[in-house]
């Protein structure tokens, strides 16, 4: 008797969820793992800014309850961290030293806050807002009305900003290289869009004038807990200081399993990396893109979802090119405010 | 390895060869006058296990004892650890701050599942930088021989290998062409990964019994050179260890041989050449905006001179990506954090330049990776019609570097790739003439150098002195129990403590990296696995109660039919027996063991037994 397939997914986010239900589209009789660092079911991470308008039970951000994963026979490995994929065995080790093996395996780990390199000693004075637990975390030592300094700025962190803003915080965003990554703006439209940033009333620092940051120190007793120090020795203070400077994709553990990487896996318009079995979709991967002769990631909930979809189809036989739909250019709405496709999701 | 051609089946065989070297019918024992503790092997078994078992210190090319030096950290003992690392290095300060790592790439720790490897080379550091200040250096000085040798090069594999032959009892002198020695380590690397006073004083301490280093001294056929046929015939050996001092041109399209981008272009220099002038006392001078090509240490080092030096934007052009080049993850953090950028999956193609011939950028092609090179790195392969320009305006170009064979004036061999060929004991095609060090094998690494050099100078002093006088057996020494706790196996690799961005660009000589504190180099020695514990279970004495395989917290305990023998006496494939009438034997797999000892702490008849197996040099 044949074996049914075992598909083993890594990452429980958009693009390995969508995967997992097209996988079982296609494959009825298939075994099904999605393996995630997340001790909760997938839930929608652009709802997070939600805590700050009193939505905190963490039930109300699922997407699927539980009984969606047992009707579609789908096993979800929650608090389990991959270690290693043994692309020869086939195998996966997680940090308990358990052992999976697989048939199939789609990589869908998505990337995590990139932190520059010259701010990792400042690591522990910052707060990430990247799950639900970091979520909560931030509303609960944020002070009403408190004020938050944002570095970077990405589409994720300015997206925060606007919502933080609506509950009545104050924010500062001290700007760079990565304001409204994803995006590339420059020159004059880069000037419009920071206009508008302060007329949604985001508070703005350049911090290339200011030379760059010198170093994040704990506040004074009865001051803002934070303190930001900048070259020019200007002095900016905080109540939570929080790095938003785009995505790197999380592939340490890919690192020996004979799928390519440069930054990201490295994929083919199919999706498949450099090993036949291995599969990469979302924020993980870089895609060949044969008009540009160059590997390119694509963001956005769109996107990534689509990925899922394209991978699964092709971890079944199938044989279809991821193409993006999404729309890559920030806008402005007819209110003057910002609008990007990277915010949005259904 | 070759596999078995013999298997182990029954109980006697299995007993017979997990019986250690200490059985005293083995031919090969050499037992130590008074200690009983302690033997000496030969047994190719043994020295077959070593290699097999002790992963650091079989991809060190200087076969550095880690285990030995680490557990010498861990009692605190950083003296004793120093000596240990000097044993095979004689530069461990200078090493332990700028070496390319193997050890770590192999460390059992850092296997899947294992975590992250030892921090083998902070802990290298870590000895030299808290050995007591008035530490005293052990030396086994041999009777003079009246021999005469001379060392063309004072880089690390002249260096090492003149310190070698000198404590042989030879008179050694070196001969080198800079004002002062070290070559690479004294020209090539930068103050702020090596400080200056750290190498002369390893340096002077190498060199200090007997060898004369003669500095200024140009060797080659011009006039006023010293030829290396006068030294033929002046000494009695002459070893050429003059490295790779040329810089490997940069192959651009429509570029054809002899064509050299550094004199057609200004603004354009090879990494070689920008350090070499730099620590020469020449000023430097590089742009804004900075490209650097290559992958190595040198491309890293440019590019963080460069920030150093005052560029606002550096950027490191890669062929293949970071996870293919051989630096460490460590350097390059400090790169990156530095504010270094490095962009993969490029070859450099092209050169863009105003009307005036000023640099205006660097035209690449994109990439895709291709399989990997006999040398196991990574293909990178330009896609037809990708070329795109990557603005700068200075670029260093830091791909490699080569041997130069002018300079001599006797007729010797050369292998395909125009370094000189040798023979196994390091002689070249000439009688008496020697070479050593990346003079023979390209351009390698500090610890190979070093590792070759040593290697060299004993198959040197074998041929002066009509054969070899020291050999390499294993010592063979009993444990009384288990030196790590199982606590140990959690902790985190502890990192090495740097100073800040600030601090780093005040001057060029600032050290990056400040040292592990004594507590943090204890904390981080504990983690070492001591792979050179071997335990092993007496089959006579085992009740097969199974605890020990409770225990244990891997597949590392395992019921045996039978066990395959390599051709050189190692074990080879452990044949797991599935049933119970078929076990021949209890077998700790050493290759899975993690030495925690829970086994040994929970056995009831006390059948399981711990050695200590360190190689070690014994005068024949």
């Amino acid at each position: 008797m044949v074996q049914p397939k075992h598909h083993v997914i890594i990452g429980s986010g958009i693009t390995g969820t969508q995967a997992a239900i097209t996988l079982r589209e296609r494959d009825p009789k298939s075994r099904i793992t999605i393996i995630t660092m997340s001790t909760l079911l997938f839930y929608n991470r652009y709802d997070l800014p939600d805590v700050f308008r009193g939505r905190t039970d963490w039930q109300s951000f699922l997407v699927y309850p539980p009984s969606f994963y047992e009707e579609l026979n789908i096993k979800l490995r929650r608090g389990s961290r991959v270690v290693n994929v043994d692309s020869t065995r086939k195998e996966i080790t997680l940090g308990h030293k358990e052992t999976i093996r697989y048939d199939t395996l789609l990589v869908s780990s998505g990337g995590r806050g990139y932190l520059p390199e010259e701010l990792v000693d400042f690591r522990s004075l910052m707060h990430n807002f990247a799950t639900f637990e970091a979520a909560m975390n931030v509303k609960k030592i944020l002070p009403e009305n408190g004020k938050v300094i944002m570095l970077g700025g990405d589409m994720l962190g300015l997206d925060l900003a606007r919502n933080l803003i609506q509950c009545g915080y104050t924010v500062t965003v001290i700007t760079g290289e990565h304001t409204f990554w994803p995006h590339t703006v420059e020159g004059n439209e880069r000037k419009t869009f920071m206009k508008a940033l302060e007329s949604m009333k985001v508070e703005t620092f350049d911090g290339d004038k200011a030379e760059g940051i010198a170093s994040i120190e704990e506040g004074k007793k009865g001051k803002p807990a934070r303190k930001i120090i900048f070259k020019d020795d200007t002095v900016l203070e905080g109540d939570v200081v929080m790095p938003f400077f785009g995505l790197a994709p999380a592939v340490e553990f890919m690192i020996g399993s004979d799928a390519d990487i440069e930054r990201g896996l490295l994929v083919n318009p199919e999706l498949r990396t450099t090993n036949e079995h291995i599969f990469a979709a979302g924020d993980v991967c870089q895609i060949w893109d044969k008009k540009d002769k160059s590997y390119k990631f694509f963001y956005g909930w769109k996107n990534v979802r689509a990925m899922g979809e394209v991978a699964a189809k092709n971890m079944t036989g199938d044989n279809t090119a991821f193409v993006t739909t999404q729309d890559e250019k920030l806008r402005l709405d007819k209110k003057g405010q910002i609008n990007s496709p990277f915010w949005e999701y259904d | 390895m070759a596999k078995a051609t013999t298997k182990a089946t029954t109980n006697d065989n299995v007993k017979s060869r997990s019986s250690d070297a200490g059985t005293p019918d083995s031919p090969n024992i050499i037992t130590d006058q008074g200690d009983e503790t302690i033997h000496y092997s030969d047994d190719p078994r043994d020295i077959g296990w070593v290699r097999e078992n002790v992963p650091c210190q079989a991809s060190c090319p200087a076969d550095t004892n880690i285990p030995g030096y680490i557990r010498m950290i861990m009692e605190e003992r950083h003296g004793r650890s120093y000596e240990i690392n000097r044993d095979a290095n004689v530069l461990p300060g200078v090493l332990g701050r700028i070496c390319s790592r193997p050890c770590e790439d192999s460390c059992r720790h850092g296997w899947p599942g294992n975590g992250e490897p030892v921090g083998i080379c902070n802990l290298k550091r870590a000895a030299a930088d808290h050995k007591h200040t008035s530490h005293r250096i052990s030396e086994s000085l041999y009777t003079p021989t009246g021999k005469k040798i001379a060392i063309v090069g004072a880089g690390p594999a002249g260096v090492a290998a003149a310190h070698d032959l000198s404590i042989l009892g030879h008179d050694v002198t070196i001969f080198e062409r800079e004002e002062k020695p070290g070559g690479m380590l004294q020209f090539g690397i930068p103050e702020f990964r090596l400080p200056r006073d750290i190498l002369d004083l390893e340096l002077h301490n190498a060199l200090r019994l007997g060898v004369e280093l003669k500095t200024g001294v140009n060797i080659g056929s011009g006039m006023g050179d010293t030829r290396v046929s006068g030294l033929l015939r002046d000494f009695d050996a002459v070893l050429l260890a003059t490295g790779c001092m040329a810089a490997t041109p940069l192959p651009l399209k429509n570029s054809k041989k002899g064509d050299d981008p550094s004199r057609d272009f200004r603004d354009v220099e090879y990494g070689l050449d920008f350090l070499l002038e730099l620590h020469r006392g020449e000023k430097k001078r590089v742009g804004r905006r900075v490209a650097v090509v290559g992958a190595g240490f040198t491309a890293l080092d440019c590019a963080r001179m460069a920030r150093r030096l005052g560029a606002e934007e550096v950027t490191i052009h890669l062929r293949t990506a970071e996870e293919y080049i051989p630096v460490s993850k460590e350097e390059i953090f400090e790169t990156k954090r530095e504010g270094v950028r490095i962009k993969g999956l490029r070859t450099p193609v092209g050169i863009v330049a105003d009307k005036m011939g000023r640099l205006t950028g660097v035209e690449f092609a994109q990439n895709r990776l291709g399989g990997w090179r006999a040398n196991g790195r990574r293909q990178a392969i330009p896609i037809d019609g990708s070329e795109f320009v990557e603005p700068c305006d200075t670029l260093i170009i830091a791909i490699g570097q080569i041997t130069v064979n002018d300079f001599i004036d006797v007729k010797v061999d050369l292998d395909r790739w125009s370094n000189v060929a040798i023979g196994d004991n390091g002689m070249t095609s000439v009688k008496g003439l020697f070479a050593a060090g990346d003079y023979v094998s390209g351009a390698s690494t500090a610890i190979e150098a070093i590792g070759h050099g040593h290697e060299i100078a004993l198959n040197l002093d074998g041929w002066l002195m009509g054969g070899v006088r020291r050999k390499q057996v294993v010592q063979v020494e009993k444990v009384d129990k288990p030196l790590r706790d199982r606590a140990f196996d959690f902790i985190e690799r502890q990192h090495m403590p740097t100073a800040n961005l600030d601090e780093r660009f005040k001057s060029l000589e600032v050290e990056a990296e400040t040292g592990m504190d004594h507590d943090l180099a204890k904390e981080e020695a504990k983690r070492c696995y001591l792979c050179d514990h071997k335990y092993s279970i007496d089959v006579d004495g085992c009740i097969y109660c199974r605890a020990c395989i409770e225990v244990a917290p891997r597949n590392c305990i395992k019921l045996v039919q039978g066990v395959e023998i390599n051709e050189n006496g190692t074990y080879g494939e452990l044949e797991e027996a599935s049933e119970w009438n078929k076990v021949g034997a209890i077998w700790i797999d050493n290759n899975q063991c993690i030495r925690c000892g829970a086994c040994f702490m929970v056995c009831p008849t006390r059948c399981i037994s711990i050695t200590r197996n360190q190689l070690v040099t014994r005068d024949l």
